[in-house]
C-alpha cells in the first residue's frame, strides 16, 4: 500500500513484538505444543503503568500473594531464587534464574534444577494509544510430578493454571485484592458437590491477595 | 442464619447456614431488610441456566444496613442504610472505566467458565450460578457484598424500603432497556412481557419521551398495570390476536420504532413454533425459546432499534437475521450497567416521578418463599412482583 494511503491515526506497523505476537507487521500464532514441551501465551490489559507493574511481578517474594500453588518464594542471589509449590500433600521445588530483566519492560526466566522445568518471560507494553498496559505471558514447561493426567482433571490444568495467574495479577494490581468465594455460606451440597466443584475450578484456594497470610 | 437454597430444578428450600464473613478487604456485611424473587430467578428455579449446585443460596435484588466493613472500605459505616446492585464490578478495569459496569473484569472469580462458553467473562453476579461468580445471593439474612466500595448505594432518605428496592436490579434494568430502545420524542414503543422490568421499561419509554407505548403480555393483572402507566395493551392469548399485526395496526402500518424484548429466553406462545422450540429445548438442540426476540425482529420498523432486557443464555434457533438486515435494524442488549443509573433514578423516586411500590403484588416471609416461586412460574394467584422481609 502506498505510504500515502496510511491512516494518519494509524500506528507505526510495528516490526517486531515481544513474545513473538508480531512480525513485520504480521500477528504470528503461539508456538505448537511439541515433543512433552508445552507452551501458554496469554495477555491481559491492565490499567497501571508498565514499570509498577513490572515492580509488583519482579517482587518475587511476594509471588505467592497473587500465584496459585506456590508456597513459597526466596531469593537467593541477585538473578536466582528457589520455589516451593504445593498441591494437596505434595511439594514440588526448584531454583529459577533470571536471564533477562529490563524494569518496565520485560522479564525472562528458566528453571535450573529441581523438580519443575519451565522457561517464560513476561513483557509489559503500553497498548495502542496508550491507555493502559498490555501484559504477555510466554511461558514453555514440561509435565512434571504434580501434573498427573487425573490431577489436571481434579485440579487446574497447567496451561489454565497460567492464564489464571495472569488475572489474579490484573486483579491485584487493578483492586487491591483477588475475587474470591471460599467461605461463603451455602446450605447442603449434593452428592456430586466435589466433582462439581473441581468443574468450576473452585477447589484450588485463591491466592491470598495483598499483605494477608498465604492460605 | 436462614437463607433461601437452590437444591435442584423446580427445588427451592430454605435452610440454616453460616453467617457471611469478611472475605476480601472492600466486603461489606450486609443484614438484609428487604429482599425479591426476580423474574430471572424462575430461570434459575426452572434449570435453565448451567453451573448451579444444590445449595447455593439465591437471591440478587436486596437491600439493608451495612453490618461490617473490610478494612478498604471507607465510604460505609455500620449502620449505614444501602440498596445493592446485582451486578458486582470493581469501579478500576477497562470496562469500568467505559461504565460498562455488567462487564467488570475483576470481580468473577469463575470468568475461565463464561471465557469457556461467551469468550469474554462479565461481571460476577449475586445467586446466579457458579458460570456468574458462584456468590452467595441475598434472599437470606446477611449476605457478603465484595467491592462495597464501589457498588452499594447509600440511602440518606426516609423513603421506606419498598420504594427503593427495586433500584437493586429491575428499575435500572427497564430503565437500560428504554435508553437502549434509541426512543427519540413521540416515537411509537412496543414492550414485550409486562412482569416488573416490563413495567419499568414501559414507565422508562415515556420518560425517553415515547407518545404511545404497546404492551404485549397474556396475564390480566400486568396488562391492568400497563394500562394504568398509560400504555396501550395487546393480550396475544386472545382468539384471532396476531401480535405483528396488532402492531401494524397500532403504527399505521410501519411498525413500532423500538421494540423492547423483556421476556427473554422461556418465551411462552400460542402459535406452532412455541411449540417447535419446546421440543428443542427439551432435546437439548436449543437453549432458549426465542419466540419473542423473533416477533421483535420481524415487528420493529426499518431503521429501528430492538432492545433486549431479557435474559438470554446460550444457542438460539431461527433467528430471522436476513429480517435484521434487511431491514437495517439496530439491536441493543446486555447485563444492566446498574452503577450508572443507580443514583439518578433513587433521585426520580426522591423527586416522586416515579412509585416503585405500585408493581408489588405478594409481601412475604422467607419461609413462604419456596411455595411462591412455585406459585409465580405458575403464574397463580395475580402475582406481579414478590417482596420477601427476611426477618418477618
Amino acid at each position: 500500500m502506498p505510504t500515502n494511503m496510511r491512516n494518519t491515526n494509524a500506528e507505526p506497523t510495528p516490526q517486531m513484538a515481544s513474545a513473538g505476537v508480531i512480525l513485520n507487521g504480521r500477528y504470528l500464532p503461539p508456538p505448537a505444543d511439541s515433543d512433552g514441551k508445552l507452551w501458554v501465551r496469554t495477555s491481559t490489559l491492565i490499567h497501571a503503568d508498565p514499570l509498577a507493574l513490572y515492580e509488583r511481578w519482579r517482587n518475587l517474594e511476594k509471588v505467592p500473594t497473587w500465584q496459585e500453588q506456590i508456597e513459597r518464594v526466596t531469593v537467593t542471589g541477585e538473578r536466582t531464587s528457589h520455589w516451593v509449590m504445593r498441591s494437596g500433600d505434595k511439594t514440588m521445588e526448584w531454583d529459577s534464574e533470571i536471564l533477562a530483566d529490563e524494569p518496565g519492560r520485560r522479564i525472562a526466566w528458566r528453571s535450573i534444577g529441581g523438580e519443575s522445568e519451565n522457561a517464560g518471560e513476561v513483557i509489559f507494553e503500553r497498548s495502542p494509544g496508550g491507555r493502559a498496559t498490555m501484559v504477555t505471558v510466554l511461558q514453555e514447561f514440561r509435565m512434571a510430578k504434580l501434573a498427573s493426567a487425573w490431577e489436571t482433571i481434579v485440579g487446574r490444568n497447567p496451561k489454565q493454571a497460567i492464564i489464571e495467574n495472569l488475572r489474579h495479577f490484573k486483579a491485584l494490581a487493578e483492586t487491591g485484592e483477588i475475587p474470591r468465594t471460599a467461605g461463603q455460606p451455602h446450605g447442603p451440597r449434593g452428592t456430586i458437590a466435589g466433582v462439581k466443584k473441581s468443574l468450576y475450578g473452585e477447589k484450588l484456594p485463591t491466592p491470598p491477595g495483598e499483605d494477608r497470610k498465604a492460605g | 442464619m436462614k437463607a433461601l437454597c437452590w437444591m435442584g430444578t423446580g427445588k427451592v428450600e430454605v435452610h440454616n447456614v453460616s453467617d457471611p464473613s469478611i472475605l476480601n478487604p472492600h466486603d461489606a456485611i450486609i443484614r438484609v431488610t428487604r429482599t425479591a424473587i426476580c423474574g430471572s430467578d424462575l430461570h434459575l428455579f426452572d434449570g435453565f441456566i448451567p453451573t448451579m449446585e444444590e445449595g447455593d443460596v439465591l437471591g440478587h435484588e436486596f437491600m439493608g444496613i451495612v453490618e461490617e466493613v473490610g478494612s478498604e472500605v471507607s465510604n460505609l459505616k455500620r449502620d449505614d442504610r444501602v440498596v445493592v446492585p446485582f451486578t458486582i464490578a470493581c469501579g478500576n478495569c477497562e470496562f469500568c472505566k467505559k461504565n460498562i459496569w455488567s462487564a467488570c473484569d475483576n470481580t468473577n472469580p469463575n470468568a475461565h467458565l463464561m471465557e469457556a462458553a461467551y469468550g469474554y467473562s462479565g461481571s460476577g453476579l449475586f445467586g446466579y450460578s457458579h458460570m456468574m461468580g458462584g456468590y452467595a445471593g441475598g434472599q437470606a439474612q446477611y449476605v457478603r457484598v465484595p467491592f462495597a466500595n464501589i457498588g452499594p448505594l447509600k440511602i440518606e432518605n426516609d423513603l421506606p424500603d419498598e420504594k427503593v428496592l427495586f433500584l437493586s436490579d429491575i428499575f435500572p434494568t427497564g430503565y437500560m432497556a428504554a435508553e437502549n430502545a434509541q426512543i427519540q420524542e413521540n416515537d411509537v414503543v412496543a414492550v414485550w412481557g409486562c412482569g416488573p422490568v416490563g413495567q419499568f421499561a414501559i414507565a422508562s419509554a415515556f420518560m425517553f419521551g415515547a407518545a404511545r407505548v404497546i404492551a404485549i403480555d397474556r396475564y390480566p393483572e400486568r396488562l391492568e398495570l400497563a394500562r394504568s402507566l398509560g400504555a396501550v395493551t395487546v393480550d396475544y392469548a386472545e382468539e384471532d390476536v396476531s401480535v405483528l399485526t396488532a402492531l401494524k395496526d397500532l403504527t399505521g402500518g410501519i411498525g413500532p420504532d423500538s421494540c423492547i424484548d423483556a421476556v427473554g429466553m422461556e418465551a411462552h406462545s400460542t402459535q406452532l413454533q412455541g411449540m417447535y422450540d419446546n421440543v428443542k429445548t427439551a432435546l437439548m438442540l436449543e437453549t432458549d425459546r426465542p419466540v419473542v426476540l423473533r416477533q421483535a425482529i420481524q415487528a420493529v420498523r426499518k431503521g429501528g432499534t430492538v432492545s433486549i432486557p431479557g435474559v438470554y443464555g446460550g444457542l438460539l434457533d431461527k433467528v430471522p437475521f436476513g429480517a435484521a438486515f434487511g431491514k437495517g435494524i439496530t439491536m441493543k442488549m446486555g447485563q444492566t450497567n446498574m452503577h450508572s443509573y443507580m443514583k439518578p433514578l433513587l433521585g426520580r423516586i426522591e423527586k416522586g416521578e416515579i412509585d416503585p411500590t405500585y408493581i408489588i403484588s405478594h409481601r412475604i416471609t422467607l419461609e413462604e418463599a419456596p411455595e411462591m416461586y412455585k406459585v409465580w412460574r405458575d403464574k397463580q394467584q395475580k402475582v406481579t412482583k414478590i417482596v420477601i422481609d427476611p426477618w418477618a
